[in-house]
């Protein structure tokens, strides 16, 4: 009889305990949000680190932004002029904006954040900058030893700190003029945020934003427990079904591409032991039957699920794409008849077509925990079989990728809204240095172009020789060109969002699925 | 009791030297690693970063010297109780342990006393009825629950009780969007509830096994023997006989597995997001992180070597006839 009665009481407690837990019934007027979008900072929200490089700093402002159309426009700077010889930035700033702890924000802060962040060691590269100096409250100027057309992009991405607040372990204090500011943080666990009291701009209509960190899974089964606003999925899940939330597929400049060494196999290697070269590959003709042979929509409807469009290029619709870039593909006839011309014939009749002896085969590897490439690198080959090309497939870790991309045609994937990118992946100064320029490409047109791109005073005057350098005309990095690369296909970042929420027009993101989609968080409302 | 005494002094000698070989062999071990940290950092950042702005990360993480230069000086600063600063988390190596260990010790604590009472029970059980119906269905358990992924066994619980039956949260160590200081120790139970309930499933198992197995053992033994020809009905000849003959093999196993605990929450606290020890370590390993990998290494082997030297205690408390210090006095 004792027994039972503890059993009871032993009930009783464990049944009111979780009761108690249980989370209060949602409250009439919505004013929270509850989001899993990734892109937890390990190394916290200080953006001298690197935070806040790919879409929303969150907690700071910075001097420039992107509007949903990704054009340039002022945020902390009330205008920005360049020296002719673009060795001279001077930046105005407003001075009503103030730190969410209710201090001003200097321009003195302003000259503080992009000194301290050349030296800091983080994500964010400032080397070319010489310093950064404050000529009266309201402006600054930033010196330059030569000029660099990509340090508007530093503009857009740095977020302000204050200098009064920053030092070691203030990535996890964080404290800027942002539109939002930290309630808590739990590493590996979630987010919290609440509106800066202080911020200038749109102010958000929710008092509460969480962002969980979670396990992919983990979080798409919190979604179909009714428990998320917003989940970020990979694309296989977005034809499924989830209660009260769509489906938002949004376009990114988040490519995939083939890598193709254009040098031959002349017994060279680099400094670490790894080969330099394949001969099959070195042959322009074979790039550019690869180029026209593929077809880019299979590949978004049968490897993607439908949720990505296709690329001819790294950085397809952003300001310095050129539109040149988009060649005819799915033609293997067209591909054909490019290799015959070439010398490529089959003449032993195996299927596979050779030219003085050498077999037109080549590897593609792919990192092996990604699907995606596996996806596409599968799918190339059985198309490239068909114009008699032999392609084998193999699946590596990214250390053993590391002493086959000289040699071998890699899957990569970039893209950025930063054309930086165009210069360390085609400039042959980059040859074989790390994952840059890995396949050795070599062209003094376009290392010309690639340098008047970096070197023009303004992003503006870039814009035109990062334009030239895929295609003048006559020679350049895309496809018409020398196709050093096949790139295959943007992805769409796949999301499910509540019926109930509206997150306004999404830009186009960068490479980094997820955390991006805030870039516009302060439009985002509630409608019932 | 002079023994004692002197076993007590030797100790933490002896664990100091197995820490100090841990962290020799772990350094060692970590710099024939092939994993570059600077590559693992970038990411695909990779292409904005010039090789300028690469040596200024090189300098700042003093890459830039040869092992054995970088192994003296992480030792010297260690004898001055400084363990370096975690590369990935920007933050005192101390205070990310610390913070990590917070969360996942309870984790930790729970399951292990739970597997143990419920392994230790069921093994008992399972061995004094042999090949009974009860014995069938703990040992189809055990076999069953010791051939099963802890990770898989997570996931079947959080999509049965969590999403199906939403009785429990599906995440975190609270509730979502409140301040850890602000959780209260009603949620903070709930939401620890199922990562427990995983870790205590698949942890019973082996001691669950073992358990009987001594259990059969004890039960063909001469004073099992003798006390059933006195009279004794099986359950008492367990009872009364039985559990404090094994006992010791199983608080032996139980504070062996400490080590076992520790990847058991890893895979538990992947899944259900819960910010313990265990997925930092994951992320140090993966992204190359070794002042963070060493201090969770020493760490963890101070900790186990800490379970061992209670267990050892236990054993004199247990069963007062061990005389601990006697073998190696």
């Amino acid at each position: 009889m004792i027994k039972k009665q503890y059993f009871f009481i032993l009930l009783a407690v464990l049944t009111l305990s979780i009761t108690m837990a249980l989370p209060p019934g949602n409250a009439t007027a919505k004013d929270s949000l509850v989001l899993a979008l990734r892109g937890e900072p390990a190394d916290g929200f200080d953006p001298l680190m690197g935070w806040g490089r790919y879409g929303n700093p969150m907690f700071y402002s910075t001097l420039l932004k992107y509007d949903n159309d990704l054009n340039i426009t002022n945020d902390l700077a009330t205008g920005y002029t360049t020296s002719g010889d673009g060795l001279l930035w001077t930046v105005t700033i407003r001075t009503d904006a103030r730190f969410s702890d209710g201090k001003p924000v200097r321009a003195e802060d302003v000259a503080f954040t992009f000194n301290k962040a050349k030296t800091s060691g983080g994500k964010v590269d400032l080397s070319l900058l010489k310093k950064a100096v404050v000529v009266s409250s309201d402006t600054i100027k930033f010196h330059f030893d030569k000029p660099d057309s990509t340090f508007i992009h530093k503009l857009i991405t740095l977020g302000i700190v204050p200098e009064h607040l920053y030092n070691q372990g203030y990535g996890r204090h964080p404290v800027g003029s942002g539109p939002f500011k930290l309630t808590s943080w739990v590493e590996g666990e979630q987010m919290s945020v609440e509106p800066n009291p202080y911020y200038y701009g749109q102010a958000s209509p929710f008092k509460k934003i969480t962002f969980l960190y979670g396990n992919e899974d983990t979080m798409f089964a919190a979604a179909k427990a009714g428990q998320l606003d917003m989940v970020v999925v990979p694309a296989h899940l977005g034809r499924q079904k989830i209660k009260g939330m769509h489906v938002k597929a949004v376009v990114s400049v988040d490519n995939r591409g083939l890598m193709f060494p254009v040098v031959k196999d002349e017994g060279k290697k680099t400094a670490t032991g790894a080969p330099i070269g394949n001969d099959v590959a070195a042959d322009i003709a074979i790039r550019k039957a690869v180029n026209m042979a593929i077809d880019r929509n299979k590949f978004v409807d049968g490897v993607l699920y439908g949720f990505g469009r296709p690329a001819y290029f790294v950085c397809d619709g952003l300001a310095w794409d050129n539109p040149a870039n988009r060649i005819k593909d799915g033609d293997p006839e067209g591909a054909r008849k490019l290799l015959e011309a070439a010398g490529w014939t089959d003449s032993d009749g195996d299927g596979i077509r050779e030219k003085n002896g050498l077999k037109a085969e080549f590897t593609i590897v792919y990192p092996a925990d990604r699907s995606v490439r596996q996806g596409l690198a599968l799918a190339s080959a059985d198309m490239l079989r068909d114009i008699g090309l032999n392609v084998n497939v193999i699946g590596k870790s990214w250390d053993e990728i590391k002493g086959l991309r000289h040699s071998n045609v890699i899957v990569y994937g970039w893209g950025s809204h930063n054309p930086i990118e165009l210069y360390q992946l085609y400039h042959s100064k980059f040859s074989g240095q790390g994952s840059s320029n890995a396949g050795f490409y070599k062209n003094p047109a376009v290392d010309g172009y690639l340098d008047k791109a970096v070197s023009s005073p303004s992003f503006e005057k870039s814009v035109k020789w990062w334009k030239l350098s895929q295609w003048d005309g006559k020679t350049g990095a895309g496809p018409r060109g020398d196709a050093p690369w096949a790139w295959l296909v943007n992805l769409d970042h796949v999301y499910f969002v509540s019926d109930k929420l509206d997150i306004g027009k999404s830009r186009v993101e960068p490479h980094g699925h997820g955390w991006p989609i805030t870039a516009n968080i302060t439009e985002w409302k509630w409608v019932d | 009791m002079k023994n004692f005494l002197k076993y007590l002094a030797t100790k933490p000698l002896r664990l100091s030297i197995i820490v100090v070989l841990v962290a020799i062999l772990s350094f060692i071990l970590v710099s024939f690693s092939p994993l570059d940290p600077i590559t693992a950092y970038l990411g695909y950042d990779r292409l904005q970063i010039s090789q300028e702005q690469e040596q200024v990360i090189i300098e700042r993480w003093g890459l830039d010297k040869s092992p054995p230069e970088r192994f003296i000086a992480w030792t010297k600063n260690i004898l001055q109780g400084d363990f370096g600063t975690s590369v990935i988390f920007n933050d005192p190596v101390t205070l990310v342990i610390g913070k990590r260990f917070a969360a996942s010790f309870w984790l930790m604590f729970f399951a292990w006393t739970l597997s143990g009472i419920l392994g230790f029970v069921l093994g008992a059980i399972a061995g004094t009825w042999r090949d009974s119906i009860a014995d069938r269905i703990i040992r189809f358990y055990a076999y069953t629950l010791a051939s099963t992924p802890t990770f898989w066994v997570a996931m079947i619980l959080l999509v049965f009780f969590g999403v199906k039956l939403g009785w429990f949260p599906i995440c975190c160590a609270g509730p979502l969007g409140v301040a850890p200081e602000q959780v209260s120790f009603a949620d903070r139970l709930y939401h620890l509830a199922l990562p427990v309930l995983t870790l205590s499933l698949v942890g019973t198992a082996q001691i669950i096994l073992h358990t009987r197995e001594k259990m059969i053992d004890f039960f063909q033994s001469n004073h099992a023997i003798y006390a059933m020809s006195c009279g004794e009905a099986r359950f008492g000849t367990a009872l009364f006989h039985g559990l404090r003959n094994i006992l010791l093999p199983a608080i032996t196993l139980q504070f062996a597995s400490l080590g076992e605990l520790f990847s058991g929450s890893v895979l538990a606290e992947m899944v259900f997001s819960y910010p313990g020890l265990g997925k930092a370590t994951v992320d140090a390993g993966i992204r190359g992180d070794v002042p963070l990998l060493l201090g969770i290494v020493i760490f963890s082997t101070i900790f186990v070597v800490t379970g061992n030297l209670l267990a050892d205690l236990i054993y004199r408390w247990v069963d007062p006839r061990i005389q601990i210090g006697e073998a190696t006095g």
